[in-house]
């Protein structure tokens, strides 16, 4: 995710770097016209819609609802009956894990997005503003970062209460002073590079020169951020449940899942198998994703 | 294929291999010998929360009285029948007006640092208890009604009280009420917190904390309680007293061998316990008020008994209790502990009936929403439980799910409002939920006082007993005169009533009584005992083979 | 994390001077983060319902009198107005002062000096295991083709993806409780660390795996390896000294974030295998609402975050192949 970032600051402002790339990247086009797509992206675009599908028309899945509670069948093993088998409570885990994805997808989504929404200010905020505001923001993320991120959602669960919206926004707090370092980072090379200083020089106004160097910089890593920050944030929030606070139940969220079922690990396997699946799925999904559209963008 | 992934495949097969062949293999258990042996330590991983202070007489809780049990003992012993037996105490006599208890120290016993107890001692602890600098809650409630301590000579102390209290002998079989050395009290509270000094089989040698409590034997003891298998000195060398509260570690722990008792097995645990042959349960029941759901009747909408009722009447306990608790727990129709006298079941108020829970909240105005829910005068029927987030068990917190689906059947909207300790303590407070679980443990049908009696709803230290908000005359009447009655028959009337008048009122419902808990490795530990006033565990008795 | 480190190459100013200004600004800054920690965790505790003089007589579930817990309020001087009590506070830790733990009785800096080394162990290791496993996954995909590509970054994406309850869960039935090598709960000695440290390291690596990689191969690619080949050097000394190199570049700067989500993750793990630390105190101490206590403990982590942060900085500095003198 920071290979953008963090790794290539001298050859980003180097104009002999550039025009190698140029040639190269013109040669391929002239013979990739065709976007050649490759397998794991198809397949991560697949796993997504799949995912889409479920959260927007789950009884497209499943007609069982997830809350349907029945003691007597609890804990049976997954079956033709209970793909993926019952749970303590005697509820249908495929149903509970796709109603769930809407859930949790929103979670992921929403977290993700609250933090790299308060990190893009942040970032923009520190690396365009003058000095003492950059040095206040740096300041105050330094401070952000000492404090652990779990700690921070405890404690903003704790006064504001459980459940789904808090957990989201005690996730996409944690997460957003990381983000905000590197935007910042970006920011910064994006204002400091040869190009910014060179329009600078020709006069182009303030908002020209934020808008055509700094944020295409801005834009590519945050594109990459959003994608890898998906399975990050339905994990935290999971951890969020297994302390005691998290999604209420009876909400069918996987991270909760997840985290209820591990009682149960040993002679119920799949109360935590499966919600793990669909988390893990989300994230490689998204991810492989993101990578491949930052690897069309680069080629481009 | 590269050998890099060649070898990984491989070392991957093998790993598998292995990993089946040793879940297969069971571990052999051994002949246990008959005759206990001498030595040894003893791991014991507690459940509970690790105590902020080893003297039971300040604060009092669980958690304190489950490791204060091995190194204090009391004046007297309850047996399972509920019978007050001579301990520490080897008579008592009652005035005939119930004002004058006289209680005769037995001679011969000394605390572990020497000094000798007697009649001084019983009045320096019950000072010590009743003292507001101590700090005890559980221990000074109990001693509410004493007025002063005299001694009369060297095993004679008479506790003059204010009024009669027939639950004080009770409370004296409790360590919450604990007998110390008056030597050692006179260090100080923080002293006596890090290093209690009492008459038991064991004694304190280190407390690292949030780590474990080492506990040595007392070579001198020589007070065995009633029911012991023997007498002298313990068996064990020491035990080391941690704490896992971890469910799944701490049974994993007992599993792997690196603990050999554990208390608080969960239900989901008690299937893999049975299927190890070297590994045996033990359960029994604490005594007092049993694991319940209390509703607060003091507003809306439990204030009306019609919405109480359906509420109770929409529960499938049985049910819950087959499916997440295994069928390990029996279901509670009282509320008391099948271990505590007094105690009747009550169970037509409890049974489940969906049909009647329905009709009931029509008569009460509640109509049928589009969203399920019901409605009146445009609220929505929607109650908050309160939840302690990170104690509660995982079958416990099933079983919540479990009745906010039953409640959704008939209508009635259950929020679980799952907290941390603190926030629900401060919550109860304020009498901010609807659904609340209680339970309270004591070894006397006097509990129900401290549950029922309208006196209760008064905040003391943060914390009213009366969770449900009940101010019913009678039961104040009946509970109160039933605390002060010394004859048997008196109290079994007055107790049954107040607690028919309690159930018809539908003011909670009882789910299970509290329960001691214990997986045992029996290859390695026999003997284990409970002292039955507070059901809970002694390793006086307790020897190893390993 | 000052700009420097961010954008690479230190500029060219004359170090003497630059030297002080920075360590000065270097220990302004570390006071300043150490002050607002102090100062949040003070009013943090006070804004989350709950009582903290109930902490002080023996906990929420304690019981005691009205007058009982009035007499500890006085005592502990909580019933002072807010203002005054920070004020007093902030006084105490200027002189070093960490105070009391209500609820373990034991002075804070006790408390610290008993778990602070069992975290840093855990953490450190945890580091340590997660940046080899990164490394050694960034080296096996860049050696083998396309499928170990596919392979490893499904294997990164998975083990980041992971909660550290889940993967402790795991170890624990396979390694613990069926084949009996290691033990489920802490124990003194290498054995009892290793589940903790390996459920720790695995998110980590997959984390740090992506990041390294990434910049792995982009190092590969890049003018200065082409030259180093142009220039002879043998491709064992192309790949390991000047890639990895460039590669740990961002795994470095990463590292002050990575240890603050170390101790986010020992608070699980420490609580999972009992494990005595700084992540179960401050767990346990937020709880029980104890003040004294999550201060100190906060301002221990922080602490130690800002000489991990400048430990990266210097192995940045020394790391970076751009700001080696070339002969």
């Amino acid at each position: 995710m920071t290979q953008d970032l963090l790794s290539r600051p001298a050859e980003a402002g180097s104009p002999t770097i550039e025009r190698a790339d140029a040639t190269a990247s013109a040669a391929r086009n002239r013979f990739g016209r065709l976007r050649r797509i490759r397998p794991v992206e198809a397949v991560s675009v697949l796993v997504l819609a799949f995912l889409v599908l479920a959260s927007l028309a789950p009884t497209l899945f499943t007609a069982i609802g997830p809350f349907d509670t029945s003691p007597a069948d609890a804990f049976r093993a997954p079956s033709l009956d209970h793909l993926f088998g019952t749970d303590q409570n005697g509820r249908d885990v495929f149903a509970r894990v796709i109603h769930g994805s809407s859930t949790s997808l929103l979670i992921g989504i929403s977290a993700t997005a609250l933090g790299v929404g308060l990190a893009v200010i942040l970032g923009l905020i520190g690396g365009l503003g003058p000095k003492p505001v950059d040095f206040v923001v740096t300041r105050f993320l330094e401070v952000m970062f000492a404090f652990p991120s779990l700690l921070l959602g405890l404690i903003f669960i704790t006064v504001f209460g459980s459940g789904i919206v808090t957990s989201t926004i005690a996730v996409g707090l944690a997460t957003a002073p990381g983000y905000a370092r590197i935007i910042r980072g970006q920011v910064l090379l994006a204002r400091n590079s040869g190009y910014a200083e060179a329009a600078v020089a020709l006069g182009r106004s303030r908002t020209r020169i934020i808008v055509r160097h700094v944020l295409p910089n801005v834009l590519g890593p945050l594109f990459v951020l959003v994608t890898l920050g998906l399975g990050q944030t339905i994990v935290w929030a999971s951890s969020l449940s297994f302390l005691g606070l998290g999604a209420v139940p009876p909400a069918a969220e996987w991270g909760a899942m997840l985290a209820s079922g591990r009682a149960y690990i040993a002679n119920a396997w799949w109360l935590t198998v499966f919600p793990g699946l669909f988390i893990v799925l989300s994230a490689v999904a998204a991810t492989a994703l993101g990578r491949s559209i930052q690897q069309r963008g680069r080629e481009s | 294929m590269s050998a890099f992934t060649k070898t990984t495949a491989s070392i991957g097969a093998a790993a598998l291999l292995i990993a089946l062949a040793a879940c297969s293999a069971e571990p052999a258990s051994s002949s246990t010998d008959a005759t206990p042996v001498s030595g040894g330590t003893l791991t014991f991983a507690s459940g509970d929360a690790e105590p902020t202070c080893l003297d039971p007489a300040q604060s009092g809780n669980v958690p304190q009285a489950l490791v204060s049990t091995q190194y204090i003992e009391s004046l007297f012993y309850q047996s399972e029948d509920g019978e007050i037996e001579p301990w520490l105490a080897s008579g008592w006599e009652l005035s005939e007006d119930g004002l004058d208890y006289t209680i005769t120290a037995q001679s011969g016993i000394s605390f572990s640092d020497g000094t000798a107890f007697d009649a001084e001692a019983i009045k320096a602890n019950i000072d010590y208890i009743r003292d507001p600098a101590t700090k005890s809650s559980t221990g000074a409630y109990a001693l509410a009604k004493v007025d002063s301590v005299e001694v009369t000579d060297n095993t004679t102390a008479v506790i003059h009280l204010t009024s009669p209290d027939s639950a004080l002998l009770e409370s004296l079989s409790q360590v919450w009420l604990p007998i110390q050395s008056p030597t050692a009290l006179e260090r100080g509270l923080e002293a006596n917190c890090e290093s209690p000094v009492g008459t038991g089989p064991f004694i304190v040698e280190s407390w690292e904390k949030q780590s474990s409590i080492t506990l040595v034997r007392n070579d001198d003891y020589t007070s065995p309680p009633p029911g012991a298998s023997h007498t002298g000195p313990a068996y064990l060398d020491s035990i080391v007293w941690k704490f896992i509260p971890d469910d799944a570690s701490r049974f994993a722990a007992l599993q792997t061998g690196e603990v050999d008792v554990v208390d608080r097995v969960a239900p989901e645990s008690l299937a893999a316990l049975e299927a190890h042959s070297s590994l045996t349960f033990e359960g029994s029941s604490r005594p007092g008020y049993p694991e319940s759901l209390v509703l607060n009747s003091t507003k809306a909408p439990f204030d009306d008994v019609k919405v109480r009722e359906a509420f109770i009447r929409s529960l499938d306990i049985d049910a819950g209790l087959e499916s997440v608790y295994f069928g390990s727990v029996d279901r509670s129709n009282s509320v008391l502990s099948t271990a505590t006298k007094y105690g009747i079941e009550t169970p037509d108020a409890y049974s489940t009936d969906v049909d009647k829970a329905k009709e009931l909240l029509d008569e009460a105005g509640w109509t049928l929403g589009s969203d399920g829910i019901r409605e009146k005068d445009g609220e929505s029927l929607t109650v908050s439980f309160l939840i302690n987030g990170d104690q509660v068990l995982a079958a416990q917190k099933a079983l919540y799910e479990q009745f906010q689906a039953s409640a959704k059947q008939v209508g009635i909207e259950v929020k679980l409002n799952s907290v941390d300790v603190a926030t629900r303590y401060a919550q109860l407070a304020e009498w901010d939920y609807d659904i609340a679980s209680a339970y309270y443990t004591k070894n006397s049908a006097d509990v129900l006082r401290l549950i029922f009696d309208s006196a209760n709803t008064e905040l003391v230290g943060g914390y009213h007993s009366n969770t449900t908000g009940i101010a019913d005359k009678d039961v104040d009447k009946l509970l109160r005169a039933a605390a002060e009655s010394a004859d048997e028959d008196e109290r079994t009337d007055l107790y049954a009533e107040a607690q028919e008048i309690v159930a018809a009122g539908y003011y909670q419902v009882p789910i299970f009584d509290q329960q001691t808990r214990l997986g045992i490795k029996n290859t390695v530990v026999h003997g284990t005992r409970v002292i039955p006033a507070l059901s809970l565990p002694t390793f006086y008795d307790s020897w190893l083979t390993r | 994390m000052t700009t420097a480190v961010i954008s690479g190459g230190p500029v060219a100013i004359p170090r003497a001077r630059t030297a002080g200004r920075r360590i000065l600004s270097r220990v302004a800054g570390a006071i300043f983060v150490l002050w607002a920690v102090a100062t949040i965790s003070f009013f943090i505790i006070h804004v989350i319902p709950g009582d903290p003089a109930l902490a002080i007589v023996g906990g929420a579930g304690s019981n005691v009198t009205q007058e009982v817990l009035e007499a500890a309020r006085v005592e502990y001087g909580l019933d002072q107005p807010l203002w005054q009590q920070y004020i007093a506070q902030i006084g105490r830790l200027a002189t070093l002062d960490l105070g009391t733990s209500y609820t373990l009785r034991t002075p804070v800096s006790d408390v610290i000096a008993d778990h602070l080394p069992s975290t840093l162990i855990l953490t450190v290791l945890s580091l340590t295991v997660a940046w080899i496993l990164a490394l050694a996954l960034a080296i096996w995909v860049t050696r083998g083709g396309r499928i170990a590509r596919v392979v490893g970054s499904t294997l990164e994406v998975v083990s980041a993806a992971l909660p550290h309850f889940w993967i402790a869960a795991i170890l624990v039935l396979v390694f613990a409780v069926s084949l009996r090598v290691l033990p489920a709960t802490t124990a003194p000695g290498l054995p009892g660390v290793i589940l903790p440290v390996v459920t720790l390291a695995i998110p980590l690596a997959g984390f740090l795996g992506q990041v390294m990689r990434e910049s792995m191969l982009d190092a590969l690619e890049s003018p200065f390896v082409l030259s180093a080949r142009a220039r002879g050097e043998s491709e064992f000394g192309v790949r390991w000294i000047h890639a990895i190199r460039h590669a740990a570049l961002p795994g470095i700067s990463l590292s002050g974030w990575a240890f603050g989500s170390l101790i986010s993750g020992a608070v699980v793990v420490e609580t999972i295998f009992a494990r005595e630390g700084l992540g179960r105190s401050l767990l346990a101490a937020v709880i029980a609402r104890d003040v004294p206590l999550v201060t100190g403990v906060l301002l221990t982590v922080a602490a130690v975050y800002i000489v991990v942060n400048i430990l990266a900085e210097i192995a940045y500095v020394l790391v970076d192949p751009r700001t080696r003198v070339s002969s």
